[in-house]
């Protein structure tokens, strides 16, 4: 590899410790949940399939959380937009 | 001394739960402290290799289970450090021979005679893990800064949790400054960001590890052992101390170095 390449990635990926940092807590925000990893934009589509046929929803808008909830459960937490005109 | 029982698990293997163990109660009874070391890791005995005791063991945990001895009589007397003891597993049993009621049995009969007891768990999150954790008043959490090693400690901290345990304490183990330099390996700082436990130490990778454990001496009796230094730092913060962190740095690699190796130098 030549200085330039050695330089160009330097700049270009993240440094692997970044990725690691951000993967894991990803990660143990769903094992915490206890829920699989993919559990949430699999929900996130069901509802945006399931709102389509809504002219006043703005979908583009629509945001999924994991949360912690009131009793010593996690919470799902689905934002729903109205559209403005 | 309310943090007397002392478990030091991790979920993943191989990430320095024996070493530290051996270690820890090393440095405590060097120091004058009466400690005992209890081999949890029933069918895969190890805190014996690192404390050099494996020749001197005839009786072992499950002896003392089934009743064949008296507690006492099976406890190893180091060899070198005075007041310290090893209750050594067995190794030709499982997990399934020392149940949680077993071990706190055991950890009660000798809690009067000892400053500290520590036991070494096993991997995993099974029943050897639950055993194991289930006498402790303080549950050390070893994590190495390591993808896989983070997520198994936050498993087990949440099952330590679900046991009634106080949260955890952490030890990150083989960090190695170099490669956190250069970005690709955790800093402990980050560890302790994703686990959200108190920061208990850091040992740094050390490549003499391997020659301590070879020669069954414990690093923390070596002046020039900086795995050894941490490991007695820590042994000083659980004797309640206000020690700082050790600088960890890597060495030799100076911004020319760095630049060097941008032009393919090593
Ligand atoms: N700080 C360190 N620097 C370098 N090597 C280390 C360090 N800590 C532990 N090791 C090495 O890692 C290996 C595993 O350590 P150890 O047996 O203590 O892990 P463990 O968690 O008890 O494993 P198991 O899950 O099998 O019981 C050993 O070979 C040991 O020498
Ligand atoms: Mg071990």
């Amino acid at each position: 590899m030549g200085f330039m390449d050695r330089l160009r990635d330097a700049f270009r990926k993240p440094p692997a410790k970044e990725v690691a940092r951000q993967r894991l807590q990803l990660i143990l925000k769903y094992d915490r949940a206890g829920l699989p990893p993919n559990a949430i934009n699999a929900v996130k589509d069901a509802i945006l399939n399931a709102l389509k046929d809504f002219p006043f929803i703005d979908a583009s808008g629509v945001t999924i959380n994991i949360s912690e909830g009131d009793t010593d459960r996690e919470k799902i937490e689905i934002e729903v937009p109205v559209k403005n005109n | 001394m309310a943090d007397k029982v002392i478990c030091v698990t991790s979920g993943k293997g191989g990430v320095g739960k024996s070493t530290v163990t051996g270690n820890l109660a090393t440095a405590l009874a060097a120091k004058g402290y009466k400690v005992v070391a209890i081999d949890a890791d029933i069918g895969l005995r190890n805190l014996d290799l690192i404390l050099g005791l494996e020749n001197r063991i005839v009786y072992d945990i499950v002896h003392v289970i089934e009743g064949v001895c008296p507690v006492e009589k099976a406890l190893v007397k180091d060899k070198r450090t005075k007041n310290l003891y090893l209750l050594p597993a067995a190794q030709t049993k499982d997990k399934s021979a020392v149940k949680p009621e077993d071990l706190v049995a055991i950890v009660e009969s000798l809690r009067n005679n000892f400053d500290f007891i520590f036991i070494d768990s096993p991997a995993g999150i099974e029943e050897g893990f639950k055993t194991a954790v289930t006498p402790a008043d303080t549950v050390i959490v070893i994590a190495n800064p390591e993808m896989a090693s983070i997520r198994d400690a936050d498993r087990v901290t949440g099952l330590c949790s679900a046991m009634g345990k106080p949260e955890p304490k952490l030890i990150v183990n083989r960090l190695d400054p170099k490669k956190v330099e250069k970005g690709d390996m955790l800093d402990a700082e980050d560890v302790v960001q994703i686990l959200g436990l108190e920061l208990l130490g850091i040992v740094p990778e050390d490549k003499e590890m391997v020659s301590y454990i070879n020669r069954g001496e414990p690093a923390v009796l070596s002046e020039t052992s900086i795995a050894g230094k941490a490991l007695r730092n820590i042994a000083e913060r659980l004797l309640g101390k206000e020690v700082p962190f050790l600088e960890l740095k890597a060495e030799g690699e100076g911004i020319l170095n760095k630049i060097k190796k941008l032009f393919g130098g090593t």
